[in-house]
């Protein structure tokens, strides 16, 4: 019965163990417990014995099921318990080990000398066979090992008393201390005949299997649990993904087996049906990317990093998918080696498309602003060419009269000379002026004086603010350190600022229209403040700064967000910010509050 | 030969203002320069004879501001306008507002001179229209109250009977008052004395033949 029982268990652990190669604790259990039925065999053996010397041949071989529970029981502690001192486990291996070889050697066998003759005791209702004869001194050192042993597995149970385990301490420490000192016990008091019993250790190492099965058991019900939790939380999390969008994969390193949720499948462009593998998945993407997602996939393998890529698969319509995949090498916990990659992949064609969509608005919207921009400053690059250009006309005939003269005038018509030569190079400034707001040209990021820039614009807008009817109010603080940009965008951004100003102020009675235009250099900052006395701001300032943000009828809206852009890749910064009900410095009416745009631009120093 | 009387020169682009003066100091023109309205109306003298050549566009004070106000103020000084812009309805407008004429620069000097002559042309003769209007008014105020009403009822076209029996004399006083009237306007006949009334816009009693 003991051997059946054991027997079962022992074929139970050893699938285990075949199972999973690593749980060592399985097969020395295994094998515990296959001993634990070859010495109930041997036992059986001894009390049917009919002459002495098949009785001592049995207990001779009775010691070789000990010494591989011995062994077995103090490697099961050491891995099941993960305590115990290895030298000790190693001298207990040792002396039995000693005491089986004189086991073979001297005497009948290590407990007796010489068994004289059998006797009949009376067992459990039957009659069974029992030794007297000469003991063997020897068996001393049987003894002494197994004392080890006890006191080996006390100080192991001890320690995982100590580390907060006390069932386990309790359970499997006590019960293999309790049983295997009964054992003992019984063992001595039976050969040394203090007690007539027969020779009955198997019942108590059963116990000792029982214990030691109770915690595996244990072992296997938890990793049952755990797995279902396991399966619980991966089916939550391909839910989350799923939800989010996301696909997931794993590739394991050494069976090369690649794994992906069903919308990963998707996403990295294998059929229902296909094999996963990893040249599969590099030949789903498309061949002006492949290159690089291998290059950067192997590079993340071997550096143990993480691997991001933004790929394409082509999708039989002829379009394709844009994917970003991510993921990171997971080593082995044991071996340190890489084990398993585990990676997201989202689908982001949407944000593609959408980018390549705003890109192409965007060279649209720069080109329609650069035209927006030459309508509305075509009138006043008109004036500013107009005035050099009438100068000289007026000059040349005054001096065409003077010449003409008798005597002529030559002195003034030399003057007059001079005056044409500036003129015309001043229209020609214009024309380059012009020139360049036309030209795609790289901007070139020059010092610059910005009261140079705001009285250009303000010239430029000249016509434009007394045809308006504005007033306007220059605090111009001369020695201020220059700013880094490039004039004829610097320009336009005011001449926006100083036109935008003016609208603002358009339904002003003419005596409220001030236009203010003061610098400030503050931390390393200049700012440029464009203040008026117009209609302020919606609630929302920042909107103004929007494409399209208008409140001109025939107006685009893109003013404000190109002076933007063009500030920001100047390192600077355009805000806006609205006066106070109670009207700022010029007294403005308080119906009409005003606003003010400030532009702050890196000094260079 | 130029045209008498100073032309003022009111432009506030510097290179403009120095070209344009040179132009009619070479034709002989005296020329007084401004760069603002203001300095302009701080030394204007409004019985100075002369013609303005002003550019619309200018800060502060435009140039159409400043025909508001010149000619608010009474002043008759012809204008001659010069705009950037070749802005048709603000032509119009200064025209109707009594400009000399609207220019576009770039102007042709002959363009400009000839407009800078029909101006100064016609500030002489606003020159000697005012000049005979202060006369006559002088004169008008040396006139007895009789003399005035027999003066007022002579040009509403009275015969001297009519007259006589309107203000309850005789015919005889009403010739008497008839010929120091003529006499004191410095008008020989009825019809000079019509238009002596006219131009100092007295009050013509409303025609009474009716009775």
């Amino acid at each position: 019965m003991v051997a059946s029982a054991c027997l079962t268990l022992a074929a139970i652990h050893l699938l285990i163990w075949s199972m999973n190669r690593a749980a060592w604790a399985n097969l020395l259990f295994s094998l515990s417990a296959l001993a634990t039925a070859a010495l109930a065999g041997c036992e059986y053996w001894m009390m049917r014995a009919e002459t002495p010397v098949e009785y001592a041949t049995a207990l001779r071989w009775l010691h070789v099921p000990i010494w591989v529970i011995f062994v077995t029981t103090v490697g099961f502690v050491l891995v099941q318990l993960r305590a115990g001192r290895w030298w000790f486990a190693w001298s207990i291996c040792a002396f039995r080990t000693v005491a089986l070889l004189l086991n073979f050697i001297v005497g009948q066998n290590l407990n007796y000398l010489e068994i004289t003759r059998l006797r009949s005791i009376p067992f459990l209702g039957e009659t069974v066979s029992g030794a007297v004869g000469v003991w063997n001194p020897l068996m001393l050192i049987g003894q002494l090992s197994a004392l080890l042993c006890l006191v080996f597995t006390a100080d192991a149970a001890a320690a995982v008393w100590r580390r907060g385990d006390r069932r386990q301490a309790v359970a499997l420490g006590g019960s293999i201390v309790f049983f295997a000192l009964a054992t003992t016990v019984q063992a001595a008091l039976v050969l040394g005949q203090v007690i007539v019993a027969p020779f009955t250790a198997s019942p108590f190492y059963l116990a000792v299997i029982a214990a030691m099965g109770y915690e595996l058991t244990r072992e296997v019900l938890r990793t049952a649990q755990l797995s279902d939790s396991l399966r619980e939380s991966e089916e939550r999390m391909t839910l989350a993904a799923d939800a989010a969008g996301f696909g997931i994969w794993m590739w394991e390193s050494a069976r090369n087996r690649l794994w992906a949720s069903e919308r990963g499948r998707h996403q990295l462009g294998f059929t229902s049906g296909e094999p996963l593998s990893i040249p599969a998945m590099l030949q789903h993407i498309h061949p002006d990317d492949r290159e690089a997602v291998h290059r950067e996939l192997q590079r993340a393998g071997e550096t143990m990093g993480e691997w991001q890529s933004e790929y394409r698969v082509p999708l039989p319509d002829g379009t394709h998918r844009w994917i970003v995949a991510r993921s990171r090498m997971y080593p082995d916990t044991a071996s340190g080696m890489r084990a398993r990659m585990l990676g997201v992949t989202i689908d982001i064609t949407a944000r593609k498309t959408a980018e390549q969509a705003l890109e192409m608005q965007r060279d649209e919207l720069v080109h329609l602003a650069r035209i927006t921009t030459l309508n509305e400053f075509s009138n006043s690059l008109a004036h500013e060419l107009n005035q050099p250009l009438a100068i000289i006309l007026t000059n040349a005939q005054a001096a065409q009269r003077l010449l003409a003269q008798s005597p002529p005038d030559l002195a003034e018509a030399r003057d007059i000379l001079t005056d044409i030569v500036s003129e015309d190079q001043r229209a020609g400034e214009v024309i380059r002026r012009l020139r360049s707001l036309l030209k795609h040209g790289q901007s070139q990021l020059l010092p610059l004086s910005v009261n140079t820039i705001v009285e250009d614009a303000l010239r430029i807008a000249h016509s434009e603010l007394i045809g308006r009817g504005i007033t306007v109010h220059t605090a111009l603080a001369e020695s201020i350190p220059k700013v880094a940009g490039d004039r004829i965008q610097l320009q336009q951004v005011l001449l926006n600022l100083i036109l935008n100003a003016c609208e603002a102020m358009a339904a002003n009675p003419p005596a409220s229209r001030h236009l203010t235009l003061a610098n400030a250099y503050v931390d390393g900052t200049i700012r440029i403040s464009v203040s008026d006395s117009g209609c302020g701001l919606p609630s929302d300032a920042e909107s103004i700064f929007k494409p399209f943000y208008t409140t001109r009828k025939d107006g685009l809206g893109l003013g404000l967000s190109i002076c933007r852009s063009i500030v920001t890749a100047h390192h600077g910064r355009l805000w806006a910010e609205a006066h106070g009900a109670a009207g700022h410095s010029l007294g403005a009416a308080a119906a009409s509050p005003g606003a003010t745009l400030h532009l702050e631009l890196p000094a260079v120093t | 030969m130029p045209a008498e009387g100073t032309v003022f020169l009111l432009d506030d682009e510097p290179g403009m203002l120095k070209a344009l003066t040179r132009l009619l100091k070479a034709e002989g023109y005296a020329v007084r320069a401004f760069t603002s309205a203001k300095a302009f109306l701080e030394s204007y003298q409004p019985q100075a004879l002369g013609c303005l050549v002003l550019d619309v566009a200018m800060p502060e004070i435009d140039g159409m501001e400043l025909q508001r106000r010149l000619t608010r103020s009474g002043a008759l000084l012809p204008i001659v306008f010069l705009t950037g812009h070749g802005d048709i309805p603000m032509g119009v407008q200064a025209i109707k507002a009594g400009a000399e004429d609207f220019l576009t620069k770039p102007v042709n000097d002959a363009d400009l001179l000839r407009a800078v002559r029909a101006a100064l042309q016609r500030a002489a003769l606003q020159g000697e229209l005012i000049a005979e209007t202060t006369l006559l008014h002088r004169r008008h105020a040396t006139l007895t109250a009789r003399e005035r009403e027999v003066m007022a009822h002579i040009v509403a076209g009275e015969l001297n009977k009519v007259a006589a029996a309107r203000l309850g004399i005789g015919e005889h006083t009403i010739k008497v008052h008839r010929a120091r009237v003529m006499e004191k306007m410095g008008v020989e006949s009825l019809a000079d004395l019509v238009r002596a009334a006219e131009r100092l816009n007295l009050v013509i009693p409303a025609n009474t033949n009716k009775n």
